[in-house]
């Protein structure tokens, strides 16, 4: 038997859809599941979830911890919090790392879980990776040593501009949250196969002390950026709301094409908080990026620099995101972006020709 | 039984790096020399507290966790209308990661005595984790609503409002809880001139203000010094490096007529292969 335990990845769903999350998860875990010869495991929590854990299994997972019962139908932060206790404590072994991801609901879930379990946990990852590490800092000596097989949490700092690797290999569960679309998921596999572990939890009175009085929930707002393949963002040189015409009018001309938006311009109020691209909104990586009228702050960066082609247009030369971009254009975006859009066409036509 | 609700509010003092004091040309933050503010989100956990205190009544302690020169940010929380300041301050405390500055704070607010609610901001902007909030309810053995946008008090229960992908949430709770303030929770108020008056007194009559800013250490609130600080966090940052640049140099076209440039990008694209022809429709 492997000395090392398995990677678990806490899947999530919102009214039995199943979050893109949990496959991204999913992914990621299969990675370091291989780095360390183990297996991953999932649980998911729910009501009436279906087919939830076979679609679980088919994108990766080896055992899925299944709770289905009526007290969750709902998520709350203390029933999930018993549910999740209730499996972790009925493992023969602790996990060795614990993925979840940072959505409201797990920014909100895992830390109590991490407190409750007196471990380390690190937010907002945009990276994970296995490897070694020398502890040598003599501030406290019960640490010193050479430790195997940590989880390497890294993300972004994005006050300093640097990129940390964080580590915690004194005690499992090693825990991370990852960002939304930072990680890739596994091309699902039908054949795959794997045990279905149902789990009955008992809960305490005082799990019930949240209700639920209302979810609202506009299910179409909520625009699939991280599905495109194209993303047109704008920022704060849109100048209004209106501004995003020329945004959906470049759009138009892709085939699959998301709008976005910087975060000056969800919190300007010109668009819903679905389109926002960063830090504090999705993580997209499409096929071609292109920027208008964003500066490009790291908040920005962080949430689109893996893209394959970014285009930047801005009046300022000097703005951060030329410093990433792959291609710029120097100037007025309401005057680049209606030629950008014919050129665009041109190539179209003459690809057609040849 | 005094009237309204006994409320904490954590603040956090961060480098401000939109001022160029301390901020490398690449971004990087020298912290020592770099100017200091209250985290940007605490406003918004403030500002909650002040909202519940005039629609209710209350007392609001603002509790921080750092070296002395953070006792800036509770004097200008006083500014805004707190009641009280607490600043724990030891050497111990160096490196804490969130746990251990969870448990720390935890021992703070047990010292306060009967607290109604603990208001968080939904995060810092030094550290980005929004796991502290969370890990301190955990300790206290309290509810919580992250991202908390609208909240209300009827007959002992609150009635919150809290973002979740694609849309929101209303929920029932009881006293005593946690709440940490997303930052779309509403507009900050304006600093008060007369408490802003009333601050420049007690700066100068350092007795009075003694009796509003505390500051404490480990052993003042008993807090076990071994489960704070570096010895008592289960994580430390391993490795640091700037963000490196993602695509090399960016190409740019500028100078001539925009539509040159523009011919000349698509072009490029076209001759680098970028797929931009499978792209369009």
């Amino acid at each position: 038997m492997n000395q090392i335990a398995d990677v678990l990845v806490i899947a999530e769903q919102i009214q039995t859809d199943l979050q893109s999350i949990s496959l991204e998860l999913l992914g990621a875990a299969r990675q370091l599941a291989g780095k360390l010869g183990v297996g991953v495991q999932a649980i998911i929590m729910g009501h009436n979830i279906g087919d939830i854990p076979q679609t679980l299994i088919h994108s990766g997972a080896d055992e899925v911890f299944v709770v289905d019962q009526p007290e969750l139908a709902e998520y709350t932060t203390l029933t999930y919090r018993r549910a999740l206790i209730t499996v972790l404590e009925s493992l023969p072994r602790t996990p060795h790392i614990i993925l979840c991801g940072a959505t409201t609901i797990g920014r909100d879930l895992a830390p109590r879980i991490a407190a409750y379990f007196k471990t380390g946990m690190t937010a907002d990852c945009t990276e994970l990776d296995i490897g070694d590490y020398e502890h040598k800092s003599k501030v406290d000596p019960s640490k010193i040593g050479i430790y195997h097989n940590c989880l390497y949490s890294i993300r972004p700092s994005f006050g300093e501009s640097l990129k940390a690797r964080i580590i915690g290999p004194w005690r499992n569960p090693q825990m991370a949250t990852a960002r939304s679309g930072a990680m890739e998921p596994i091309q699902p596999d039908t054949s795959r196969s794997g045990n279905i572990v149902p789990v009955k939890v008992n809960f305490q009175e005082t799990d019930f002390r949240v209700k639920v009085i209302e979810t609202i929930r506009d299910v179409a707002s909520n625009v699939d950026l991280t599905k495109a393949k194209v993303i047109i963002s704008g920022g704060f040189g849109l100048g209004g709301p209106e501004g995003f015409d020329i945004v959906r009018d470049l759009a138009s001309v892709f085939k699959d094409s998301a709008v976005g938006s910087s975060r000056r311009g969800v919190n300007a109020g010109w668009i819903s908080y679905s389109h926002q691209v960063g830090q504090t909104g999705k993580t997209v990586r499409p096929e071609l990026y292109i920027a208008l009228g964003i500066s490009g702050a790291i908040q920005h960066r962080v949430g689109m620099g893996k893209s394959k082609t970014i285009i930047a247009i801005n009046k300022d030369e000097s703005a951060p995101i030329f410093q990433y971009a792959h291609y710029g254009i120097v100037g007025d975006l309401f005057v680049v972006v209606p030629l950008l859009k014919e050129q665009f066409k041109k190539a179209l036509a003459s690809a057609g020709r040849g | 039984m005094s009237k309204g609700f006994r409320m904490a509010v954590l603040v956090k003092q961060v480098p401000d790096t939109s001022s160029v004091a301390g901020v490398n040309p690449d971004g990087t933050v020298d912290r020592a020399r770099a100017k200091k503010m209250m985290n940007p989100y605490d406003k918004y956990a403030l500002q909650k507290a002040l909202e519940i205190k005039s629609a209710y009544g209350g007392e609001i302690i603002v509790i921080s966790m750092g070296p002395p020169p953070a006792i800036d940010i509770l004097y200008e929380a006083l500014e805004y209308g707190a009641d009280k300041g607490y600043l724990l301050t030891d050497k111990q405390l160096a490196a804490s990661d969130t746990l251990s500055t969870a448990y720390a704070l935890y021992n703070v607010i047990q010292f306060l005595g009967k607290v109604d609610i603990v208001f968080t901001g939904l995060q810092t902007t030094d550290g980005d984790t929004a796991q502290t909030g969370p890990q301190i309810a955990e300790r206290l053995d309290i509810p919580q609503v992250t991202y908390c946008e609208e909240l209300e008090i009827n007959n002992g229960r609150v009635r919150a409002s809290r973002v979740i992908e694609g849309g929101k949430q209303w929920l029932d709770l009881p006293l005593p809880c946690l709440i940490t303030v997303a930052n779309s929770a509403g507009k900050i108020g304006h600093k008060r001139f007369a408490n802003v008056y009333k601050m420049k007194e007690l700066l100068r009559d350092k007795e009075s203000l003694s009796k509003m800013v505390f500051v404490v250490s480990l052993a003042d609130i008993g807090a076990d010094p071994n489960l704070t600080g570096l010895a008592g966090s289960p994580t430390v940052v391993g490795k640091t490096w700037k963000l490196g640049e993602i695509g090399g140099s960016c190409v740019m076209f500028k100078g001539e007529s925009p539509a040159h440039e523009v011919e000349l990008l698509v072009n490029r694209l076209i001759e680098n292969h970028c797929g931009i022809e499978e792209l369009l429709k």
